[in-house]
């Protein structure tokens, strides 16, 4: 619609331009046959030099030789009206014998203005008469009532104007009526255009005059519709398979880590192999965190996840995050320093719960899985420029320089199009980022003050419900 | 915590795996639980639990002759028995079913023994808490049924918040529970800003249970986060 009217817009610009041009070049035309046609006050000026070249003397009026040589270049005849008489004293030699040899005053009257006998003349005067000249009949057209309303040549620049625009406007008007119908017909196809990137099906009348391209968008709609549908078949049907060998995986792992969990605390075991028990149990307990994160990965990555956003509090479920770590670790191992200001005990954002959770669950996993001896983890939330930062430090080995570029920058091989299985790094920081992205949100990482590793999660602030 | 008073308890195990069924059985044998009756299908579940009367239902969602769902809904037919779910289906929609249904707890499988343990004596807690003993403290006893702290034979009564906040400590003895966690208890949904409140009633409740307040025992800070209500064990 605003492409229409911008099609429209740039017309109308094009017309008026057109317009302003073209009337440019009609007036400098004009104006090369106005100096044209200055030449045709030649008679008149041939009149009076004929006039001054006509000597009285006693004889009579004599033309002297140049006189009789301009009136001949002319190819007019010429007669001299004596002012008292009122009869031709003088005529040249080539008058034609229609001309009549005497005038009354309503003649001479006639003759300024117009024809004697069709042939347009141009009058003189002289110290006795009128010199008049005739000139072949074809030779001038004369205006013989140029006279003009006062008030029209008062007005001329507003009337100028006026016919301009009214012109203007006429243009226009015949565009509108002659472009209407093609307008009409481009809209839906502009509509058609805008809506295919949407992945929306498009389905346009096939008749009017672009029908033709109306029907290839027809065409293309239904091809991207088809590759879509077939698109997303391909992508239910991996997360299902996900899903299926991760359900598939849980009851034998049950066992597994069930028994595991028995031997490690059996007091009937030897050291050594209560240790191996717990060994097989914390690599279970690895098996069962990969299913699961494979299985919340794909389902996020395929948009399979519903996510069930309402207003929480991060302060409130970042803490809880952080207490149910701590009440599965009675080891103590790995302490959590809550890092929050105290002043802050609201940091509102629309997530799902138990996504978020999820994640932060993830960055402290991730802080363990890479400091097997043991660390101080450091966990904060806190409200910024609209957003809430939720960061995890720790104080353990951290990473190069290098692993944090290939962190920041490198695809995780699942959300990889091209060869990358050496991208092996855990799934649980390529959740940390899709829940992040899921919640319009980010996750950035890199080195700890505390000397290991860091991760914050930036999320954009809900409105305060408190206040 | 002592939680003796629950072990006898009758639990019906439903699970299709004969490998899971004993595991489970051997899990809770070693948490002291002593009548258990396993079942591999629906209709030996129905069967088994008309003659057993269970105080609580162990259940697997997919069961050769039917759902864990649809068991649930049977059983509540004929009694008001406590459900927890033991599936490996753990998306959401099937979690979210469960609870609807009315399930008290959802695991999720695999499962460690440990937490399997926590969640069916926490289900049972919270199913018969009208028969909780006295909870025993390093230097007084709780009577949630009186509401008051028994400390070197005086009776001290507890007010209803300190009630509400003990009770929420209680039912995670040993494990932390949030600052948030703890208002929402005493003072129900949005409960934000209560945070000095709260810990006004903490300093309270040492007053009463605790022999030197200022150096607690019992009821101890985990900084930041909240508070760990330590029980002695019978």
């Amino acid at each position: 619609m605003k492409n229409v009217l911008k099609l429209v817009r740039r017309f109308v610009g094009l017309l008026v331009l057109s317009f302003v041009l073209l009337s440019a070049v009609d007036l400098l035309f004009f104006a090369g046959i106005a100096s044209r046609q200055m030449r045709n006050a030649r008679p008149w000026s041939t009149a009076e030099a004929v006039a001054a070249a006509l000597t009285e003397t006693e004889t009579g009026p004599v033309l002297s030789e140049e006189g009789a040589a301009l009136l001949k270049a002319s190819g007019a005849w010429a007669i001299l009206i004596d002012d008292d008489t009122k009869t031709v004293v003088w005529h040249s030699g080539d008058l034609p014998d229609s001309v009549p040899l005497s005038y009354s005053l309503s003649d001479i009257s006639d003759l300024t203005r117009g024809y004697i006998d069709g042939c347009p003349t141009f009058p003189s005067g002289t110290e006795t008469g009128l010199l008049v000249l005739g000139f072949p009949r074809t030779s001038f057209w004369k205006h013989q009532w140029p006279s003009w309303d006062y008030r029209l040549i008062a007005h001329a620049p507003q009337l100028v104007l006026a016919v301009a625009a009214a012109n203007l406007l006429v243009i226009f008007l015949i565009y509108a009526a002659a472009n209407g119908r093609l307008l009409r017909s481009v809209r839906p196809i502009v509509e058609g255009i805008q809506a295919l990137p949407s992945g929306e099906p498009v389905r346009l009348r096939e008749s009017g005059l672009l029908s033709e391209i109306a029907l290839r968008l027809n065409e293309t709609s239904q091809v991207l519709q088809s590759q879509k549908e077939q698109l997303q078949k391909r992508e239910t049907a991996q997360a299902n398979w996900i899903a299926g060998v991760s359900h598939d995986i849980r009851t034998p792992l049950s066992t597994v880590m069930g028994y595991a969990g028995q031997l490690c605390a059996s007091p009937g075991l030897a050291e050594e192999d209560r240790r191996r028990a717990a060994l097989i149990l914390r690599q279970s307990e690895r098996i069962r965190d990969l299913v699961s994160d494979l299985n919340l990965a794909s389902r996020l990555e395929y948009d399979m996840q519903p996510l069930r956003c309402r207003e929480e509090n991060a302060v409130a479920l970042v803490r809880q995050a952080a207490v149910d770590f701590l009440n599965s670790d009675p080891e103590g191992k790995y302490p959590i320093e809550w890092d929050t200001d105290e002043s802050l005990s609201v940091c509102p954002v629309r997530a799902d719960r138990e996504l978020l959770k999820r994640a932060v669950a993830n960055l402290i996993q991730n802080s363990i899985r890479h400091n097997e001896d043991g660390c101080t983890i450091h966990v904060s939330v806190a409200k910024e420029a609209g957003n809430c930062l939720i960061r995890m430090e720790d104080d353990g080995t951290g990473a190069t320089e290098e692993q944090l570029a290939a962190l920041n920058t490198l695809p995780h091989y699942m959300a990889c199009g091209e060869d990358c299985g050496e991208q092996r790094h855990g799934l649980g920081l390529l959740l940390v980022r899709q829940i992040a992205a899921s919640h319009g949100g980010r996750a950035d990482i890199g080195r700890s003050s505390y000397g290991g590793f860091a991760v914050q999660i930036t999320l954009p602030l809900a409105k305060d419900p408190v206040s | 915590m002592d939680h003796t008073y629950l072990q006898d308890k009758r639990i019906l195990l439903v699970d299709d795996e004969q490998e899971l069924l004993d595991l489970v059985i051997s899990v809770l044998h070693s948490g002291g639980y002593r009548q258990i009756a396993p079942a591999k299908t629906m209709r030996e579940a129905l069967a088994l639990a008309r003659q057993f009367q269970p105080e609580l239902a162990i259940l697997d969602v997919m069961l050769p002759d039917g759902n864990g769902f649809e068991l649930m809904e049977r059983l509540r037919r004929e009694s008001d028995c406590p459900v927890l779910f033991l599936t490996a289906r753990g998306e959401e929609e099937d979690i979210f079913r469960g609870f609807g249904l009315g399930a008290d707890d959802y695991v999720v499988k695999p499962f460690l023994p440990r937490e399997l343990l926590y969640r069916v004596t926490a289900v049972l807690r919270r199913s018969y808490k009208g028969e909780r003993p006295l909870v025993r403290l390093k230097n007084s006893a709780i009577d949630f049924s009186r509401a008051e702290v028994v400390r070197g034979g005086e009776h001290i009564p507890l007010t209803a918040k300190e009630h509400e906040i003990l009770s929420a400590l209680c039912r995670n003895a040993g494990r932390i529970v949030t600052i948030d966690a703890l208002c929402q208890a005493a003072w129900g949904d949005n409960p934000f800003g209560y945070e000095n409140s709260l810990m006004a009633h903490i300093r309270r409740i040492r007053e009463k249970i605790e022999a030197d307040p200022s150096r607690p025992v019992s009821l101890v800070t985990a900084k930041g986060l909240g508070y760990k209500l330590l029980v002695e064990e019978k």
